[in-house]
Formats: structure tokens, sequence, C-alpha cells
């Protein structure tokens, strides 16, 4: 199944980068959304975006509450998310896990890093789970 | 007519008056000497005030300042990610080129490899394999491959580093919000003080809804990604929610 990605960062630097590794990967389809609102808008308007890479902290609606958001909507709940932050402390990990993140990346990232956590959701994915 | 009595207590009372007196005049050197003391204090604090005010008042070009180095950097962030994105696209292509070239040569080495049994000459299998091997450019294109690959690999690396503009711009962000906070103290204190505005006409202009991390640092060490990792094996290996909340409490 190909890919379509929606890049969520409040910082237009860091889409960027998050795009040029991603191509790097090999993947083509991308979407990018300055906020946490502007996410939901683009996932509701697009269906096949099937996977979301958010920065957390964010204007108007931060990552954390877009993927609360996210998990509660019977279309989209089960759309992987992988959180790329600066932030690294454990407290808010488990907030990110209890928001049910698929998986966690902490700034500054590496291509290799990125391309890991993706194969890992696909994976568990793949798994049922 | 008053009693022996009541003449004691007058008495009493009287001394009781005269110790009075005699505190008071121990005490008007000390109340000259504050009131001195206030005559100099006064001045001395309207001077600490004139200074709080002028300071407060240069705090908004302080955070203006850093949010215009926040705009050039990522400004600046932005031509080099166009520049690496031109570099990358030339390297692809002078790579696609080179690809191509490297097929030709081999078509060529092929095809005159083809040419030995067709010229039935002696040696002529060694004349061509000397020719080819003085002649082939495919060896040094696969060096300049390899190198061109080296070149787009440390361009990505340069773009990748480029996420030092993110976490300095949550730092600078950070430390304006500190700033912002010291400045509503001090006009909070002139304000009581004089009963003057500092925030009227020196207006603090940051982003509405500024959103960042006071703990942003950039590191290139593995360990805080490895911390992530560690929590996230232990999910997979279907700790329950309970149980990570209890190791991590």
């Amino acid at each position: 199944m190909a890919l379509k990605f929606l890049i969520v960062d409040d910082s237009q630097t860091m889409r960027r980068i998050v795009v040029n590794s991603l191509k790097n990967l090999g993947y083509e389809d991308f979407v990018e959304a300055s906020d946490g609102k502007d996410a939901l808008l683009k996932l509701s308007a697009d269906e096949t975006i099937n996977f979301v890479i958010t920065d957390w902290n964010m204007p108007v609606l931060s990552g954390l509450e877009l993927i609360k958001a996210i998990r509660s909507d019977a279309k989209m709940g089960n759309t992987p998310v992988l959180m790329v932050t600066t932030r690294g402390v454990k407290d808010d990990i488990i907030e990110a896990l209890k928001a049910k993140v698929n998986n966690y990346v902490v700034k500054p990232f590496t291509p290799a890093i990125l391309r890991e956590k993706i194969d890992q959701i696909l994976a568990a994915a793949g798994g049922g789970n | 007519m008053m009693s022996e009595e009541n003449m004691t207590q007058l008495f009493e009372k009287l001394n009781d008056l005269k110790k009075v007196f005699s505190y008071g005049e121990k005490l008007i050197p000390v109340i000259h000497s504050l009131g001195e003391f206030m005559k100099e204090t006064v001045p001395l604090l309207e001077n600490i005030n004139q200074s709080i005010a002028e300071s407060t008042a240069k705090i908004p070009k302080a955070t203006n300042q850093i949010q215009s180095v926040t705009s050039a950097t990522e400004m600046a962030t932005t031509e080099i990610l166009d520049l690496v994105d031109v570099l990358n696209n030339d390297l692809i292509n002078i790579e696609k080129t080179m690809l191509d070239v490297l097929v030709k040569e081999k078509d060529k080495e092929d095809f005159l490899k083809s040419l030995i049994p067709m010229l039935n000459k002696e040696n002529a299998e060694l004349f061509i394999d000397d020719f080819l091997s003085k002649n082939s450019s495919a060896e040094k294109l696969g060096e300049l491959l390899l190198q061109v690959g080296k070149m787009k690999n440390d361009s990505n690396n340069i773009a990748v580093s480029l996420q030092v503009q993110d976490i300095t711009a949550q730092q600078l962000a950070t430390v304006n919000h500190l700033i912002e906070s010291v400045q509503e103290k001090l006009s909070a204190l002139i304000e009581d003080f004089d009963n003057t505005k500092i925030l009227d006409n020196h207006e603090i202009n940051l982003p509405d809804n500024a959103s960042f991390d006071p703990n942003a640092r950039y590191s290139k060490s593995s360990v805080p990604q490895q911390e992530v990792d560690s929590i996230f094996n232990q999910k997979s290996q279907k700790a329950s929610q309970a149980e990570i909340d209890k190791l991590f409490s």
C-alpha cells in the first residue's frame, strides 16, 4: 500500500526537513499542516492520508491534542501517528503513550531513525496490532 | 481635699510622665537621624525607580530583537534548504548521466569483445583487452559515482542538521517568555510606586499563541531516543498502562 503522509509542524523548516528525509527514503506523497487544527481539517478532507507525522508543541491545537482527536474519531481512529518532538522527558513520553501514539522520535532525528520508526509502525499494523 | 493616698498616686503618675519625657528626650535624636536617613533614601529610591523604569522600557526592544533573530535564522535556513535542494537535484542529474555513460561504456566493452571471434587474428583478444584496460572509463566512472553518492549523503546531512533552527527558535521563545514575565512584574512594581504605566508605549510584539518546549536542546546524543525506545519496547511487551505508570512514577 502506498503511503500518503500528513506532516504536521508549525515550523516550515521542520516540515521541509521531514519531507526531504521521507523523499530520500523513497516516499513521494505528502500533505502539510501548520498545527493540529489544520491537520484535522486536512485529514477530514482527504481520506487517502494514511500516516501522520506530528510535532508536539504547536499553536492552536497541539500534537498531543491532535492524537486524542484522531483516536476519538470513528473514521480516522486507526491512522498511524508518529510523534517527532523535542520533548524527551519520561512524563511526556508516557502522556503520548496514553494518548495512543504509535511511536515517538526525539528531535534532532536522523533519517535512519525516521525509517526505523515508520517500519516498526507498519510492521505492527501488518501484524494486526 | 486630697487624701494622702491620692497625693501618692498623683506623684506616681507624675513620675511616670517624667520617665516618658526623659525617654522622649532620648528618642528625639533617633527620630531626627531617621528623618535624615529618609531624606537621603528618598532620592535613592527615586533613582532606583527611574532605573527600573528605564530598564523595563528597554525590555520590549530586547524581546523584539530576539524575535527578529528567530525570523532571520528561519529565513536563512530556508535559503540554505533551497540551495541544498538545488544541489541535491544537480547531484541526482549528474548521477543519472554518469550511470547512462557507464551503461554505454559497458555496451562498448561488450561490443569490442564480440569482435574478437570475427577478427580471427592472433592475439586479437589480448589486443582488445589491452585497449579496454587503457581506454575504458568504467572504473573511473564507478569511483566518481561513489563520490557523488557521498556528496548526496553530505548534502542530506546538512539539511538534517538544520533542525537546529527549530530547536534554537524554541529556546529563544523560552527566553522571550521569561523576559516578558520579568517585564510584567517590573511594570507592576513601577505602577505601584508612582502610578505610571510602562507597557502603554512599549509593546512587546511576540507571535500570538506561541508554543515552545522550554527544555528544547540540540544534542546529537542517542540517549534520549534510547530512553523513548525503552519505554515503547516495554509497551510492546504487553506491559499494562498501570505498570508503565508505576515504573516511571
